[in-house]
């Protein structure tokens, strides 16, 4: 413990991803176990820019889990990727 | 009623915004109707039967985003681009506010109570004992509701061990709460406008989406594009629907092309201070209670199915209706636009003559996405004195109207309260007993949707996710940490 670095998580706020569903994962303290939130360093951040990527084949909400994009992100999967990273 | 994050909302929301980032570029009329082939590329796994009838659903979604009535106005031959020069040339009403489509709707059977496999045909049988018209037989070592007999009372649900009884309700009719869903003769959705009290919950509760908003957006985006002298009133449910704290919404909205803003808040000040001394007479006169008035569905509620309520409902106009009064004081030529979570409001501002537009924040999402508008990356622009009726903020919040006539209300002048969370049809069905059983309360604050404004059909966020990102009254640790992540870095 300690030696391993966080897990570095962003999470897209921008209007865009706000509002087609990315509001919900501002209740991340809720729903992310806590070990798993512990192991993470959340931060907001206004645009990843995905949605004005033509290449990118998902849509939003948008979440960067350490400088990888992640597209139409929803607690469940969000869950799932941190636990993935956390324990890696 | 439906989660508030489903395809359904994604796609639509796709579709609105598509629509104005074309309108904006000025190849709405050029583009239209490739956004149906867009949207729905020919590589999708069809949700619906097919891809085409998936598109076909989008060009009807178009038709009602641009201000069409769908059940009159639908001409297969017309081009969607013909539709779009019509609405350049003349705006279209605001209401009627909701429109159905037809070839959407599952036609879902009546509603029903069914056994399932869960059923274990136990020795207790309770099912066959609570149900009040014996219409549980058991055969094959199982239960089985006889259809005919049932009342749909919900008994054996309720007492099943094994919770092997399922309701499977129809969505759009059991969201209403006055009965105006039907089906027609075909089988299909049909709205009956002399018992709707246009709450909108039926539009939020089809999985099928056969129950849409016609919208009157482009009359707004049309001012937008002259640069018209306009003014944003919003009401307070806001706070917490964008990305960004009150004043950066503010500042968005001026972003968005809109000249001033005003909260309707301000408004609502005006409205309590017109209850608290309705109340106060009232209550010297001793005539019993009286309910608030600012929600447009509970007044149409009161004028369709509770006539006796009519004096009952305090004299003073809404906060929508107080401020577009504002708004129109500060500037005689201003277009006045109110922005809020609801859809019967609507029907207030065309009776009203003083709004020139109705949005919901789900269209203006649509707007600040298409407009590139980042909320959080604006400026935090000043919201003035608001002292006077920041409090009013609360407004959006059910208990919160009451609590605020409570505060102007004279000293000394004990005021009980009853609140009205939210109508379903057990609420409306109760609301009928007091014209014979009169609520025992001074004040009874009606709140047509569950939660208060901020659960209407027109939201963003839902509710618990807005709950927490207004104000800072509510503050618990999840709250820090939210705040922190959506303050824009220095």
């Amino acid at each position: 413990m300690g030696k391993k670095e966080k897990v570095s998580v962003r999470i897209c706020v921008g209007t865009a991803c706000f509002v087609q569903g990315g509001a919900d994962l501002l209740l991340y303290q809720d729903f992310l176990d806590p070990v798993v939130l512990a192991g993470c360093d959340i931060h907001g951040i206004s645009c990843i820019s995905g949605c004005k990527d033509d290449t990118m084949a998902v849509r939003p909400p948008y979440i960067e889990i350490d400088g990888k994009v992640f597209g139409e992100m929803t607690q469940d999967k969000l869950c799932k990727l941190l636990r993935e990273a956390v324990h890696a | 009623m439906l989660e508030l994050n489903n395809q359904y909302t994604t796609i639509k929301r796709q579709v609105h915004t598509e629509v104005l980032k074309q309108f904006f570029q000025d190849t709405l009329v050029q583009n239209v109707d490739k956004i149906p082939i867009q949207l729905i590329p020919k590589q999708r796994i069809p949700t619906r039967c097919c891809i085409y009838k998936e598109r076909a659903m989008v060009r009807y979604r178009i038709m009602a985003f641009l201000g069409f009535d769908i059940e009159r106005e639908d001409d297969e031959m017309k081009s969607l681009s013909s539709y779009v020069q019509e609405i350049m040339e003349e705006d279209k009403p605001l209401s009627p506010l909701l429109t159905t489509i037809s070839t959407a709707c599952s036609s879902c059977p009546p509603d029903r109570y069914m056994i399932s496999d869960a059923c274990r045909g136990c020795f207790a049988r309770p099912c066959l004992s609570n149900c009040p018209k014996d219409c549980i037989t058991f055969s094959g070592g199982k239960a089985h509701i006889d259809e005919s007999r049932c009342i749909r009372c919900g008994k054996c649900m309720e007492v099943c061990p094994f919770h092997a009884v399922v309701h499977i309700p129809v969505p759009c009719e059991q969201a209403c709460p006055v009965d105006a869903v039907k089906k027609n003769e075909t089988g299909y959705v049909e709205i009956d406008w002399d018992r709707c009290i246009s709450c909108g919950k039926c539009a939020i509760s089809c999985p099928f989406g056969a129950i849409v908003e016609r919208s009157t957006i482009m009359t707004v985006a049309k001012k937008l594009k002259n640069r018209d002298h306009m003014t944003a009133i919003i009401a307070p449910a806001i706070e917490g629907q964008f990305p960004g704290t009150l004043a950066q919404i503010k500042h968005a909205l001026l972003a968005t092309g809109f000249t001033s803003v005003i909260e309707v808040s301000e408004g609502a000040h005006e409205t309590c201070l017109h209850e608290a001394e309705e109340l106060a007479s009232r209550k010297r006169e001793g005539t019993g209670f009286m309910t608030t008035s600012c929600c447009s569905a509970y007044m149409t509620l009161v004028d369709k199915h509770l006539p006796f309520l009519e004096n009952r409902r305090s004299s003073a106009l809404s906060p929508m209706a107080y401020t577009a009064m504002l708004a129109k004081e500060r500037n005689k030529d201003t277009s006045v636009i109110f922005i809020g979570p609801c859809l019967a409001k609507k029907d207030e501002a065309a009776s009203l003559g003083t709004i020139d537009g109705v949005l919901t924040f789900s269209e203006l999402a649509s707007l600040f996405v298409a407009k590139d508008i980042d909320v959080r990356e604006m400026d935090a622009t000043d919201l003035e004195d608001v002292s006077r009726f920041e409090d009013c903020r609360e407004f959006a919040l059910s208990g919160g109207a009451a609590a605020c006539v409570n505060k102007r209300a004279a000293i000394g002048d004990e005021i009980s309260f009853f609140p009205v969370n939210g109508i379903d049809r057990k609420m409306a069905r109760v609301m009928k007993t007091w014209e014979k059983r009169p609520v025992d309360a001074d004040l009874v604050e009606v709140m047509c949707c569950e939660g208060g404004c901020i659960n209407g059909p027109g939201v963003v966020v839902k509710p618990s996710v807005a709950l927490r990102l207004r104000g800072g009254n509510r503050a618990s640790s999840p709250v820090e940490a939210m705040r922190a992540i959506l303050k824009p870095k220095e």
